[in-house]
């Protein structure tokens, strides 16, 4: 576009504006040299969701970031670290322990101007809040006929740990996503943590932003400063032809990991990483069903009434005649999560237990040759 | 298996408590008499019961509440009702005249702080009491979520078995009203359906209200008991005055049918059944299952039926995404995928909050499921 009004302030010459040939823009270098000149980054998620929340507080000084241990501490996953010190501790604020008290407040910044990203320390202390996330950031661009509009991002890190215990091993999907008004994501990788962080916080409407406590430490490529992802869009990680395999955060790792052995034995699944859990990019969706013609849900989050619960009705109603075999769901078990550690991986969803089920799904097929 | 096989009511309940009273139960125990405001039919069915040693009384909803509650505290001194306004009676009338009856310490005010009521009770409920704490509205009972999750539903886990808090029952009505908003409206049923360690119960009829909420104090697990605020007055049939109990977990068939299932639940099931109505008009025969408990909800019923009539509508008034009727249809369709003849499909309340001027519009009417089973039965 710019390079367009560029090109357009050639055209008022001496012949004014009514030049008889539109010479054409000029263009700026070509963006495929461009990208190679900038070398491939790699880091670790926490600090490409650093590189975002630092990035967008540069560019939006209404930006700000709340919760415990964000600032001086520098964030329980080293999120924030060094951020108070570039920006302040107004910007970068330390909370006492209360999550409704704090959420509140962060909720009434964005109603009088502020756009808050506000952590909670564990995604399970914001059931805490859950009344503030429910009755007042769900509900007050509707309730006040559109007057407010509540631009928080509500992160942290959830999941199963490694031996957390059941008050720290929860997934929180399913209760939000019950609320009519919040945005639900869920980053997995390195780019896409980054890149929808991005989105979320310039985005208008609250958006619950799921991180995953194991996933902090894993190494990827990096985008740059404008790399933003669409957040309602699923990513198709792996294309395939015999089942459609829907899941989301950790559990992409757990389903790769799955299909490389499936793969070794002769099937061809397509993995497709949600990343958008409310709403549901059905496009994406409708497309590998219709193609694939048999789903698998592989989802962290336990089995009543979670995320795949809600995915599966929907395809079951709306894809019905695309369906050669019932909706499939792997969960979590319905117990609270167990601390000891033979017990907690029994309750969580294993990459023998997908490989399972595609075969039990799909139908017995030809191993590759060794 | 069709209807509830029992018939006789049991009397008396938990350990060494002793029988009262022998009531005969009634073969078909459907009595509904529910009108709303903005809809002129009026359902109502006589009640059908022998005479014999009945002891009932013409209740509605709030009544057959009350008469629960009194049943309790008499039946068990070590239980307290508590809650905001509970004292004078309640905002719905529920809990008059326990305090004069009880005394101060087992009926009694609390402040402004659901998560207070709900904390309070779980650990009254530790130490062995029968806690039946009311939460005001459904719509307040969030900031109690965090005591409900991480608290009652864990305790007895965490413990192993040392502690638990069985004798927590959360009362709270819910529902729309025709007049309630965004606040005094809501469902939140789901969310508490998607933990582990609670039980969540929701009757659709002053005798459905009465024997499952006795079941529930009485019930060794904590249970969460939504009471349809719509039904406290609309609707009213002879209840047993003595002490009842309708079990946890089992369905109950209201109506027969060939051509599709309808599952509801609440205020919810007088709707269906006046879909019905209209559908057998048009020569659709519908069966109508009031699944009574969410968590756990009774599959053998609702599979049964999907498998006889290879369609299956379910409704309720909370938003469709999330809403409880996404993992009924999840397995329901995973159960009997072979015998459905057209697509599941969900009746339910919009995804937004829950407005003021446009509840009608809102609603999961009947007009809206007869349109649904119109398509399905067309597929």
């Amino acid at each position: 576009m710019l390079a367009q009004r560029q090109g357009m302030r050639g055209l008022v010459g001496k012949a004014g504006l009514k030049a008889a040939v539109p010479r054409p823009a000029r263009m700026a270098a070509p963006a495929r040299s461009r990208v190679a000149v900038q070398a491939k980054r790699e880091c670790f998620m926490w600090e490409a969701l650093r590189e975002a929340l630092d990035e967008e507080m540069e560019k939006d000084p209404a930006v700000c970031l709340i919760g415990e241990d964000v600032g001086h501490y520098g964030g329980s996953y080293k999120v924030s670290l060094g951020l108070h010190k570039k920006f302040g501790d107004l910007r970068v604020l330390d909370t006492p322990i209360c999550e409704n008290s704090f959420m509140g407040m962060g909720i009434g910044a964005a109603m009088t101007g502020l756009r808050p990203i506000i952590e909670g320390m564990n995604m399970g202390f914001l059931l805490l809040a859950f009344n503030q996330i429910s009755n007042n950031a769900g509900m007050l661009h509707y309730t006040s006929g559109g007057q407010y509009k509540t631009p928080v991002v509500i992160r942290g890190p959830g999941g199963v740990g490694k031996q957390l215990g059941a008050e720290h091993s929860q997934r929180l999907e399913s209760y939000f996503q019950s609320i009519p008004g919040v945005q639900l994501v869920a980053c997995s990788t390195v780019h896409n943590s980054k890149a929808l962080l991005k989105a979320a916080i310039r985005s208008d409407n609250p958006v619950v932003f799921f991180e995953h406590v194991l996933l902090y430490n894993v190494k990827g490529e990096v985008g740059g400063r404008d790399d933003v992802q669409c957040l309602e869009q699923a990513e198709v990680v792996r294309e395939g032809t015999d089942i459609s395999i829907f899941t989301y955060s950790r559990m992409r790792y757990v389903v790769m990991q799955a299909a490389a052995e499936l793969e070794k034995k002769g099937y061809n699944p397509e993995v497709v990483d949600l990343i958008s859990l409310k709403p549901f990019d059905m496009g994406t969706i409708a497309a590998s069903v219709r193609k694939t013609r048999r789903v698998l849900i592989v989802e962290e989050c336990m089995k009543t009434g979670g995320i795949g619960a809600s995915l599966s009705a929907v395809i079951s109603e709306s894809l019905f005649d695309e369906l050669d075999h019932q909706v499939l769901r792997l969960s979590s078990q319905d117990v609270p999560t167990a601390y000891a550690y033979e017990l907690e991986a029994a309750t969580i969803v294993q990459p023998s237990q997908v490989v399972q089920m595609v075969e039990s799904a799909v139908g017995p097929r030809m191993a590759l040759a060794a | 298996m069709i209807l509830q096989p029992s018939s006789r009511l049991s009397i008396g309940f938990g350990i060494g408590l002793a029988l009262r009273r022998q009531h005969s139960r009634p073969a078909e125990h459907v009595a509904l008499q529910a009108s709303r405001h903005d809809e002129a039919t009026n359902i109502s069915a006589p009640a059908k019961h022998s005479p014999q040693n009945s002891r009932v009384a013409h209740m509605n909803m709030a009544n057959a509440v009350h008469s629960a509650l009194e049943a309790a505290m008499e039946l068990e001194p070590k239980s307290c009702v508590f809650g905001e306004d509970v004292a004078f009676g309640g905002v719905f009338r529920c809990t008059v005249g326990l305090q004069s009856r009880f005394g101060k310490n087992r009926c009694f005010n609390t402040p402004l702080s659901e998560q207070g009521i709900v904390g309070f009770g779980i650990g009254l409920a530790a130490m062995g009491w029968k806690a039946i704490c009311e939460i005001q509205f459904a719509d307040y009972i969030y900031p109690a979520f965090d005591q409900m999750v991480n608290e009652a539903a864990k305790y007895r886990y965490r413990s192993g078995g040392m502690y638990n808090v069985g004798g927590l029952t959360l009362r709270a009505p819910y529902g729309a009203v025709g007049h309630g908003g965004a606040y005094h409206s809501q469902s939140p049923e789901s969310f508490f359906c998607h933990v582990p360690g609670l039980k969540v119960v929701i009757p659709s009829s002053p005798m459905e209200a009465k024997g499952l909420l006795l079941a529930s104090i009485f019930e060794p697990d904590p249970v969460v008991f939504f009471e349809p605020k719509m039904m406290y007055r609309t609707s009213a049939e002879d209840v047993p005055t003595g002490s009842f109990t309708i079990p946890l977990g089992k369905a109950r068939v209201i109506s027969t049918g060939q051509d599709i299932t309808l599952v509801g639940w609440g205020q919810q099931v007088v709707v269906l059944m006046e879909a019905a109505k209209l559908a057998k008009q048009e020569g659709v025969s519908c069966e109508i299952i009031d699944l009574r408990t969410l968590q756990p909800w009774d599959r053998e019923t609702v599979i049964a039926s999907v498998e006889k009539t290879g369609r299956l509508l379910v409704s309720h008034e909370a938003p469709l995404t999330g809403g409880f009727g996404a993992e009924l249809v999840a397995e329901v369709t995973k159960k009997a995928f072979t015998s459905l003849l057209s697509p599941p499909v969900r009746v339910c309340g919009m995804d937004t909050p829950f407005p003021l001027v446009l509840e009608s519009i809102y609603l999961p009417s009947a007009l809206r499921v007869l349109e649904a089973i119109k398509s399905s039965v067309l597929y």
